[in-house]
């Protein structure tokens, strides 16, 4: 048993802490969550830095580490500002994880470096208008004509929708297969390809400068080669990649709620009522405890989960656990710091609004808390 | 060409409220941030530079406690390809002048064709151990460096002034540059460097290994030793304007008014 | 009789501050350690320096030659290690100037005396010799003892002692001395003098400065800074760290290594007060400060503070000095 991180995971915290607090300025987060764009030049400054590929093989121009290197440098980032962590760590989510697990060696070639790299971004479109929580059945279809495949359907809040290159994206190959999702498969498409429209949402209510939009797929034309994978397993392939992404959701959470609470400490300390800092009443400082306990325990469930998932087979239920309880804590903790900030903290110059905001997805998307939950239940079912 | 960085390991006191220890003097290094010290920064980066244009190695070496690693692991992420850390427990209470022995017991035995150090530390501001242990090493110097060309087996430096003014040297080589801020604009370390950096071993050496006698370090080979530390005394205080952003704004409003400055 | 040396600087035909500064404090001490106060005065045609000088010591002694017309830490080293040996000062002062700092520690490690560099103040305290300076950044002070020896040295701080006439000239002695120096000095050369390139603004004219440090974080918080300035119809200057990040030409530097200001306002944001800055600006009719850290140093030398994050503070500011400039414009 061992809780220490290693010299080299604190040398990674570091880095990523030391380039999030000289780029993500507050001033610089205010900007994009007021104007809801994507920080491109940022993102492509993370990247050429390594910030962005963890996990991506140095044979593909990533940096060969496992979750819990991407979790510090995710955690780091989302503490300075949750807005454009998210986006920036966003920026080339799913698809080199699922090309290194199932593409083909040209696929791995010609589409991973670039995102490695951050000269490309890339977005996988899962989710339907009609089809959040529930992706078994989908009303997006492939349908096979020659050599080609033929997609028509539409898809909804898809990350980075509007800016991506590459696209990776579900779609119903047998429409006949029971259970239905026995027949879905995944499907690499680029941008400009002629049928595939991306709408940009505006108006969420945080992560803002991760950009979101929907897609609208009319005869939309891929070529064979461009099936990841086996044909109808694609269900199987998103719910592996839902096992690493949802440990960097918990860890984004972590993040915001270490951020939330450390403005939350320090306008404690300084700030006096009734001739005295604040947190000289138990009133306050009793809630910072009760801050820093929470943040404290699900950080260990998010480190637990993703060593997990670094040095043993994968566990679901651990990292649902984490995503969920580190979410759920993320809300907690951002706001009773609002709290402690009174007034001002209802204020957008005073951050900590925003951090409030932004913790809210991370209890919705890659999988809802009541869907960790169910694969919690799910585990427990199972346990003699 | 064969570069040494000479590096300290320092609080960031910049933005942070100091408190004197116990002791008298040093300050609580509680809650303290160490990191590289800002100008040692700049001189690491000149030293990388300088290494990708013309080839060779780099450095990095420091006088410090186990915790100065994290300085050289730093630097070896950065671009430096070797590190250096002289540790012991009889090194402690050593000023400037000791330091600069202890780094010329070492650096003496090693090639090199340029030594940078940044011009001063942000701890003692002293700007005394570059100019030392030039005179140890016999090389030429210049301080508070802004500026480097290079000639053949010379180098011409920009020296900074007073007012703004600067000065430009010929100086033959090898030499020792101590290195003034905004010589360059350090980069990030990357993540790349991180792996390169782990790859490296800091080479650890102590009073044994360096072959200097005790006396010639910590207090015993020092010139200077501090009695006390005391918070400046107040020549003049401030009269602080307080309230909400708003009314502090409109009190500075009408200090102005009343001279006459709106 | 003991003797103490002061190292005097000039520079293109300028005799600076800083002399006349260590020579005031040095005569105190000299005073009370019962020694006698020598100038030292290194260079080429420098006569007229010397003669002021013997207003302010008992003597000087002038060491004229070629290879000392600029100045050379290497040629000054070499005449100075001559002098010490030949006169056995009990204490030699320098300034903690850009010679100074090129030169002092150097040359005490090869004359192995005692050195403290960047001194607010010195003296001998009975058989002691003690030095008052400071460390982080100006944050702490700092008593410290040399080393007890026959010999000592201290670089001084620019403005650390209010220079002063003495009330009657001492009428020192000029002894001029043939310099010590046989052969060239090969290993350092002076080239020339590099004069900062010409500006747009000039920041000792203004009436209003604004005055931005690290405080101000990023790049992108400049044009708010500037805005203020404009709305006090005045220009923007700055700390060392924002020309070294390049955020503003060197012409906007105030301090040591910068420019020395006296405007009717200076608004100094997330300036801490570092002593290079507050040397050059201190002077300013009115100062008003705003940093975050209660106790940092620019406190000590403005006339009002602000204990508040300056974001919050300058669009205030600028809106409320708006609103009372459209009240008389109506």
């Amino acid at each position: 048993m061992n809780f220490k991180l290693t010299d080299e995971q604190m040398e990674i915290k570091r880095a990523a802490r030391e380039f999030a607090e000289k780029e993500f300025t507050p001033e610089l987060a205010l900007e994009y969550d007021r104007k809801e764009e994507f920080p491109l030049e940022l993102y492509r400054k993370a990247a050429k830095l390594g910030f962005t590929s963890m996990r991506i093989p140095e044979e593909y121009g990533g940096q060969g580490y496992g979750v819990l290197e991407e979790c510090l440098v995710v955690e780091e980032f989302c503490r300075v500002d949750p807005g454009l962590g998210v986006a920036v760590s966003l920026g080339n989510l799913m698809v080199p994880d699922v090309l290194l697990k199932h593409g083909t060696e040209k696929q791995k070639e010609k589409y991973i470096p670039p995102l490695a790299k951050g000269e490309k971004i890339a977005a996988a479109a899962f989710t339907e208008p009609e089809h959040g929580s529930d992706i078994t059945r989908l009303d997006t279809t492939a349908v096979k004509v020659g050599n080609e495949w033929v997609i028509n359907g539409s898809k909804q809040f898809i990350t980075n929708a509007s800016i991506a290159d590459t696209f990776i994206i579900l779609c119903q190959t047998d429409p006949n297969a029971m259970p239905p999702h026995r027949g879905q498969s995944l499907f690499l498409v680029e941008k400009n390809t002629s049928g595939l429209e991306a709408t940009k949402l505006q108006g969420k209510m945080g992560i803002r400068p991760c950009v979101t939009g929907s897609l609208a797929l009319s005869d939309l034309h891929v070529p064979e080669e461009n099936l990841v994978g086996e044909l109808n397993k694609g269900f199987y392939y998103a719910l592996e990649l839902f096992d690493g992404t949802r440990i960097t959701v918990a860890a984004q959470a972590v993040g915001i709620a270490q951020g939330a609470f450390e403005k939350a400490l320090a306008y404690a300390k300084t700030r006096k009522q009734f001739g005295q800092p604040i947190i000289n009443f138990q009133g306050v400082s009793f809630k910072l405890a009760e801050m820093s306990m929470k943040i404290e325990a699900a950080r260990l469930l998010t480190y637990k989960a993703a060593w997990i998932y670094d040095h043993e087979k994968p566990s679901p239920a651990a990292t649902s656990m984490a995503k969920a309880y580190a979410s759920r804590i993320a809300m907690e903790v951002t706001d009773e710091a609002i709290q402690i900030f009174g007034g001002y903290g209802y204020l957008a110059d005073y951050h900590v609004e925003r951090f409030h905001r932004c913790a809210k997805i991370t209890e919705i998307y890659e999988g809802t808390s009541e869907i960790q939950k169910l694969t919690i239940v799910n585990f427990l079912q199972k346990q003699p | 060409m064969d570069i040494i960085v000479c590096v300290k390991h320092v609080p960031e006191t910049a933005e942070a409220e100091l408190k004197i220890d116990a002791t008298g003097k040093g300050i609580e290094k509680a809650g303290l941030v160490f990191d590289i010290n800002e100008w040692d920064d700049y001189a690491l980066e000149e030293a990388v530079r300088i290494k990708e244009k013309f080839g060779g190695t780099v450095t990095a070496i420091t006088v410090g406690a186990e915790d100065s690693d994290s300085t050289l692991r730093k630097c070896l992420a950065r671009g430096a390809d070797k590190a250096i850390r002289l540790t012991d427990p009889k090194f402690i209470g050593s000023d400037a002048y000791a330091t600069a022995k202890i780094l010329y017991s070492v650096i003496k035995n090693m090639h090199f064709d340029l030594i940078l150090t940044g011009a001063q530390a942000g701890d003692d501001g002293s700007a005394v151990v570059g100019p030392v242990l030039a005179e140890l090493l016999g090389i030429p110097h210049a301080t508070m460096v802004k500026k480097i060309e290079w000639g053949e087996g010379k180098a011409i430096v920009n020296r900074e002034l007073e007012g703004g003014l600067e000065e430009r040297l010929e100086v033959k080589l090898p030499a020792l540059f101590t290195v003034q801020t905004g010589i360059n604009e350090p980069r990030y370390v990357s993540i790349m460097g991180i792996r390169r950096a782990m790859q490296k071993e800091i080479k650890v050496m102590g009073l044994a290994d360096i072959g200097l006698n005790e006396n010639e370090v910590g207090e015993a080979g020092s010139w200077l030793f501090i009695e006390k530390l005391y918070v400046p005394p107040v020549e003049k205080q401030a009269e602080f304007l307080t309230g909400s952003p708003d009314e502090i704004a409109s009190k500075i409003v009408e200090i102005l008014k009343s001279r006459g400055l709106v | 009789m003991a003797e103490i040396f002061v190292l005097a600087e000039h520079r293109q035909g300028q005799l600076r501050d800083i002399t006349f500064e260590m020579l005031t404090k040095a005569r105190e001490t000299a005073e009370k350690a019962n020694a006698d106060l020598t100038a030292v005065l290194l260079g080429k045609n420098i006569k007229e320096h010397a003669k002021i000088l013997s207003e302010y010591s008992k003597k000087v002694l002038l060491v004229e030659d070629d290879k000392l017309e600029n100045f050379n830490s290497d040629a000054y080293q070499k005449v100075l290690t001559y002098l010490i040996k030949e006169h056995k000062p009990t204490l030699t002062i320098i300034g903690h100037t850009s010679y100074g700092v090129e030169l002092a520690p150097r040359l005490a490690a090869a004359l192995n005396i005692p050195l403290a560099t960047d001194c607010l103040d010195f003296g001998f305290e009975g058989e002691r010799f003690t030095v008052t300076r400071q460390m982080y950044g100006g944050k702490v002070n700092v008593k410290a003892a040399l080393r007890k020896a026959e010999s000592y040295m201290v670089t001084v701080r620019q403005a650390a002692f209010q220079a002063q006439k003495p009330l009657v000239p001492l009428n020192g002695q000029v002894e001029e001395i043939k310099a010590p120096l046989t052969e060239e000095i090969t290993s350092k050369r002076f080239l020339e003098y590099v004069l900062p390139p010409p500006g747009g603004v000039d920041i000792t004219a203004a009436s209003v400065l604004v005055g931005i440090g690290r405080g101000v974080k990023d790049q992108s918080n400049i044009p708010l800074m500037e805005e203020l300035a404009k709305s006090l119809g005045g220009v923007l200057a700055c700390s060392r760290p924002i020309v070294d990040k390049g955020w503003l030409p060197s012409d906007r530097q105030v301090g040591t290594s910068g420019k020395t200001v006296k405007p009717k306002l200076y608004i100094a944001l997330g300036i801490s007060g570092a002593f290079q800055h507050v040397l050059g600006m201190k002077n300013s009719d009115l100062i008003i400060a705003v940093n975050k850290d209660p106790k940092a140093p620019i406190f000590s030398f403005s006339d009002y503070g602000v204990v508040e994050d300056l974001f919050k503070i300058v669009p205030a500011l600028k809106n409320k000095i708006n609103e009372s400039k459209a009240q008389k414009t109506p």
